[in-house]
């Protein structure tokens, strides 16, 4: 397939996907108990007052017919209003969002960085001490839940042993955030922590795959040590089914920056949907669910592109 | 042809026959054993069964009445694992606890394998554009993250223990899908499907004679996995509000209500939760790599 | 890195020694002896063939001598290469002799290259491992091995990745990465094995010349007889992890002493000549049919067409070709040739996106689905795979009683039992297999369980895709005499693929050769596969090596004359 083509083709694929988003989040919507009225009036509202409410919003039309008022609101960017801090969605969102991102994007990358070297040494050191211990703390660290982590983290980093502070960057640009690294490496360690579990186990799983692959036989035929096809070899064939995995993981990893942000104080979308919920602030949470969709829907594309890059075959259509 | 000795395979040494099913079940079981954080795994699983289901026979303490003459006492001799702040003690909560956590993340587990096996097979099998459909509604629930969902959830409502398992199955249906539609990819063009197919076999004995009994072990893999996450979103739920009412708690409930604790010292109510939920849900992944190897499935790392 | 020692080998000795060469494995099992005692030696530009069937321990002799044996294996005993031990041999020691002084060529050239480096990248990479060049040095050097063996276009090719190479190209790539260094003994393990004749063919002929261009020993591993015919010079047969009979190839291939090495020639099928003595063809029809009995299944301009648009591939391009009552039709061609498709098109796996397909004279297309599968209990069918061909979940009585289950499904279970024991008799398997599990018998046996299933409801037409080409030769001929006599018996059509036209010329009687998804030519096998009508039929039959040295070197000579001269007509 040409790349165009397949661009097209994958992007019609997203559309779709985040279209079905659409549907759940609206369901969701009508699913409140009193419908969006009662969650936007309060639970002190009269009968009446929902009455005339829900005639001014045109909720008293059928289904679908809002279905598609709400779609055409999305499509003019509009996410509605926030009830609690009376500011659109769509700019809480805006706010936030690169946040969200930046400390995502942080744990991710740290947590590949370590997850990658481990699980190839997991793989070249197989049944060995080792790779049993490995792979124990990965699964301790797989089934620890964030907040137990965070809070572990806190209170040996920051109270026990004074290095780093116990909540993250406060301010509103990405400038402010980044000024005062040291804040984000708690929050940071958090969120990687289940990710470096999860991927050095992929990555552990690939190289071994990769290691009795009859090309390393070729190569070792050819006179190539074990650490240069390794290097040379094994470590490229493994990874681009790791790119793969990445994708799946990007809606593991908003939901973990959910709890993170909260834990630590960051302000981000996470913590806004967090307070969001506390309030029963509807707009907000369906806003949010429907942009970190886009954002994980993106994310995933994202990682099929990169691995149509470094693996020729998926663009020749052969693997 | 392979010309590559196969060991075990070769001509002089076969093994004898006895019989045939259970010598794969006995390989696989001893593939299992020789898995040694499986058999540890399957050891802690074990014991937090007998833990928390026979423990409270033997220690018995009560859990329902608010006993403020004993708050936050720290550990002891009648008290192992000392009291929290209503003055229930610890190690008996943490029987009660578990027995919310095991049940519920074991129903919601289960529950979420088979809503996945039967959308993952039906899919896989039909192929063409309803797998096409199927599996766009499988990204769009990936695309929502669990822990969002569940929080939109707890603002709406306080659901029940029934309640918390569907909605935990519900959320976490669509991993064990993905694996076992392709499975079903793979066994649908296996040469003993074709010949089937062409000598006129219908759908139904394709699906039930060969693919779903030929899925079972990658079935018990996922579902041994999706406990374990199971067990750790119900840990959550009470984080995010979802969790069942007091008096009645689980892990998740105990840990969170201990987390304001923390920072005044008592360190017995968070980590004995805490330590639990970690415990159990390593001895499940655990047993469901160990399951992996001796059934020689792939998927999931 | 060792840039300096000269590569040759000492000029006098043979280049290759093993002695009392043994090997043995480590398993759940314990330990399982594969090769013991093993003796040979290979003399510079000398080729010895290394024969046997599969579990005979020929390849991990080979691998042995590499140094390359998995890690729960032990060997015993000595390999030395140019003087070097192999045995025991350090990495650094087996690095510097492996690429250098001795290189492999493997069986499977999709699996054998890194599929994300390009193809010039991994020759300079054996380059580079043995000499002090230059990054751009080694990349002109591949380019000009690549030329050197027979890639058109070095220059562009040499930046492809494998995969947009084809089989055979991939296997002069790993044969360039072998012979980079000029090595003094090359090891090719089944080198052909993989490959379509044709380019079974070609590889061999660029094997034997790049080995007299350099004066390289080869210890070749096949078990093909008709390669080692064509190629060696000696031959050492292995049964059971033991040599049982070395010497000259005419003496062993003409003149076998070990009754082993008898007993597998003559279950070689063998290719009739035209000009040669008479040919042995196949029996005749079972009921002695007239030339027009009515046909079974019949194919009338048949085409498919997979995917849409600009991707779409057209598998199958009007064919039609018609199966009769009790007559074997042999569908022969290469891989890619349409011959399964066609076969699945029959058998109704496949829907045709253009013309008809008739069954027992009736239109596929036109029955209802209930009929349709009534239609079909008249069909048995046989796969390749023996092992994909039975669920590992059922015991053998199970898969073979399928058929039943599904279309006699008024049967009692004792009835069925005794239908089951009674095929399992006809094709000559203890009627104790029906309560074994798959996994626990041989290929051959397996084959023959799949064949019992198949005609368990003694059906009008028995589809045959590839059935023995996974099974050694001495196992294919049980089960193609055991498909023919109940064929004789039972009266069933028979529609044979096969890219071996040498079992095809043997089994049936009429032949359709199929090429790109076009049917060549067809008629009967006597004719066609002796005096072929078109050019391609003509080539195929020239690249089939028959397992005769002396009629085999003047085949050869033969086809490179006809080559040639097609070429020089060509350019001129």
């Amino acid at each position: 397939m040409s790349t165009p083509t397949y661009l097209i083709r994958r992007a019609l694929q997203a559309l779709a996907v985040i279209l079905i988003v659409t549907i759940v989040v609206f369901a969701l919507l009508h699913a409140l108990p009193g419908g969006p009225a009662r969650g936007i009036l309060g639970p002190q509202a009269t009968a009446q007052q929902i009455a005339a409410f829900d005639h001014e919003q045109g909720l008293d039309k059928p289904l679908p017919v809002q279905y598609l008022y709400y779609l055409g609101q999305l499509a003019h960017g509009d996410l509605g209003t926030s009830y609690t801090l009376n500011e659109p969605v769509s700019q809480l969102i805006t706010e936030r969002l690169p946040k969200t991102l930046l400390l995502t994007v942080l744990s991710a990358i740290a947590g590949l960085l370590l997850a990658v070297p481990l699980g190839m040494w997991q793989a070249v050191r197989r049944n060995k001490p080792v790779d049993y211990v490995i792979t124990t703390l990965s699964f301790i660290a797989y089934s620890t839940p964030v907040y137990f982590l965070g809070l572990i983290l806190v209170l040996v980093f920051s109270q026990a042993l004074p290095w780093f502070p116990s909540q993250a960057p406060q301010g509103h640009t990405l400038g402010q955030v980044l000024s005062d690294p040291q804040g984000l490496v708690l929050p940071i360690a958090a969120g990687a922590a289940s990710m470096v579990a999860v991927f050095s186990r992929y990555m552990r799983a690939a190289t071994l795959e990769n290691l009795s692959e009859d090309y390393v036989r070729t190569a070792r035929a050819g006179g190539s040590r074990s650490r240069a096809i390794l290097w040379r070899h094994v470590f490229r064939n493994s990874l681009t089914p790791v790119v793969a995995m990445l994708g799946y993981y990007v809606p593991v990893l908003f939901g973990g920056a959910l709890v993170v942000e909260q834990l630590f104080n960051y302000p981000g979308m996470g913590l806004l949907f967090w307070t969001a919920a506390q309030s029963s602030d509807y707009p907000v949470l369906l806003g949010c669910v429907l942009i970190i969709s886009v954002a994980t829907v993106t994310g995933t594309l994202i990682a099929d592109i990169v691995q149509r890059i470094i693996d020729p075959r998926v663009k020749a259509g052969r693997a | 042809m392979s010309t590559v000795i196969q060991p075990g395979r070769t001509p002089g040494t076969t093994t004898p026959a006895k019989s045939a099913a259970a010598s794969g079940t006995r390989l696989a079981v001893r593939r299992f054993l020789r898995h040694r954080l499986a058999v540890v795994g399957l050891g802690v699983v074990v014991f937090f069964v007998l833990f928390c289901f026979a423990g409270p026979l033997v220690y018995s303490t009560d859990q329902t009445h608010t006993l403020l003459h004993q708050v936050n006492l720290a550990p002891s001799g009648t008290h192992w694992l000392g009291t929290d702040a209503v003055g229930h003690d610890e190690l008996g909560r943490l029987m009660y606890g578990g027995k919310v956590s095991l049940i519920v993340g074991l129903a919601a587990g289960v529950l979420a394998t088979v809503i996945g096996t039967l959308w993952g097979a039906a899919a896989g099998y039909a192929g063409g554009w309803i797998d096409a459909v199927m599996m766009r509604v499988v990204d769009a629930g990936i695309a929502i993250p669990a822990l969002f969902i569940l929080l939109v959830v707890s603002a709406i409502t306080t659901p029940d223990l029934g309640g918390l398992v569907l909605i935990l199955g519900f959320v976490s249906w669509l991993v064990p899908s993905r694996l076992v539609r392709a499975e079903t990819l793979t066994l649908k063009n296996r040469d003993y499907i074709l010949t089937l197919r062409a000598i006129g076999g219908t759908h139904a004995r394709a699906i039930t004679r060969h693919i779903l009994p030929n899925s079972v072990s990658t079935i018990a893999v996922a579902a041994t996995f999706q406990i374990a996450d199971a067990i750790l979103l119900v840990a959550y739920v009470s984080y995010l509000g979802l969790g069942v009412q007091p008096p009645a708690t689980d892990w998740g409930g105990m840990l969170s209500v201990g987390l304001t604790a923390a920072y005044s010292g008592y360190w017995w109510l968070i980590l004995p939760p805490g330590l639990a939920i970690i415990l159990v849900v390593w001895a499940f992944n655990a047993i469901g790599d160990g399951l992996r190897d001796a059934f020689d499935v792939r998927g999931r790392g | 890195m060792t840039a300096d020692q000269s590569p040759a080998a000492p000029a006098a000795g043979p280049i290759l020694r093993l002695d009392d060469l043994g090997v043995v494995f480590t398993t759940q099992s314990g330990e399982v002896p594969a090769v013991s005692g093993v003796s040979l030696s290979v003399d510079p530009g000398e080729t010895l063939a290394l024969v046997g069937e599969s579990g005979s321990g020929k390849s991990t002799v080979a691998l042995a001598a590499m140094g390359l044996l998995a890690g729960n294996a032990r060997a015993t005993g000595s390999a030395t290469v140019a003087g070097t031990e192999v045995i025991g041999a350090g990495e650094t020691a087996l690095a510097g002799l492996r690429g250098r002084t001795v290189s492999m060529v493997f069986q499977e050239p999709a699996t054998a290259l890194d599929p994300l480096t390009r193809v010039g990248k991994q020759i300079a990479e054996v380059l580079r491992n043995h000499r002090d060049i230059s990054a751009k040095d080694a990349a002109a050097q591949a380019v000009e091995l690549l030329r050197r063996v027979g890639i058109p276009e070095p220059d562009k090719r040499a930046s492809a990745y494998p995969f947009q190479l084809s089989g055979g190209q991939r296997q002069r790539v790993v044969i360039a990465m072998a012979i980079a260094n000029e090595p003094a003994l090359l090891i090719a393990d089944e080198p052909t094995t993989a490959l379509d004749v044709t380019v079974q063919a070609e590889i061999l002929d660029l094997l034997r010349r790049l080995a007299a261009e350099t004066g390289t020993g080869v210890l070749l591993v096949t078990h093909n007889m008709g390669v080692v015919a064509d190629f060696a010079d000696r031959v050492a047969v292995m049964y059971h992890g033991e040599i049982v009979e070395t010497g000259p190839v005419e003496d062993v291939l003409l003149r076998p002493s070990h009754e082993y090495t008898r007993r597998l020639l003559a279950a070689v099928p063998r290719l009739s000549v035209a000009g040669e003595d008479v040919p042995e063809t196949a029996p005749a029809a079972a009921s002695s049919a007239p030339a027009q009995a009515e046909p079974v299944v019949e194919l009338d301009d048949v085409s498919v067409v997979f995917g849409r648009g600009r991707g779409a591939v057209r598998a199958l391009d009007g064919v039609s070709l018609t199966v009769r009552h009790g007559e074997t039709l042999g569908l022969v061609g290469e891989s890619g040739s349409g011959k399964s498709t066609a076969s699945r098109v029959a058998l109704g796996l496949i829907r045709p996106t253009q013309g008809t397909v008739s069954l027992f004279g009736t239109d596929l297309a036109r029955t209802r689905s209930r009929a349709r599968r009534a239609l079909r209990s008249g069909i048995g069918v046989v796969l390749q795979d023996p092992v994909a061909s039975l669920d590992a979940r059922m015991t053998v009585g199970e898969c073979v009683a399928e058929p039943l289950r599904v279309h006699r499904r008024a049967l009692s279970a004792r009835d069925r039992q005794k239908r089951v024991a009674a095929v399992l008799d006809r094709v000559r398997l203890p009627r104790d297999v029906a309560r074994r599990a798959p996994r626990e018998l041989s290929g051959g046996q397996r084959q023959r369980v799949s064949l019992a299933r198949a005609l368990v409801l003694e059906p009008r037409l028995l589809v045959a895709d590839e059935p023995t080409s996974a099974l050694d030769v001495s196992v294919q001929e049980a089960v193609l005499d055991v498909i023919s006599e109940l064929q004789a018996e039972l009266g069933f059509a028979c529609l044979f693929v096969s890219h071996d036209l040498a079992v095809v010329q043997h089994f049936a009687q009429r032949v359709v050769v199929m090429r790109a998804g076009r049917v060549e030519e067809q008629g009967d096998t006597g004719t066609t596969l002796l005096r072929p009508e078109t050019d391609y039929t003509r080539r195929l039959l020239a690249a089939v090596p028959v397992p005769d040295p002396v009629v085999q070197r003047s085949r050869r000579a033969e086809r490179l004359t006809t080559l040639a001269a097609g070429r020089t007509e060509a350019t001129a």
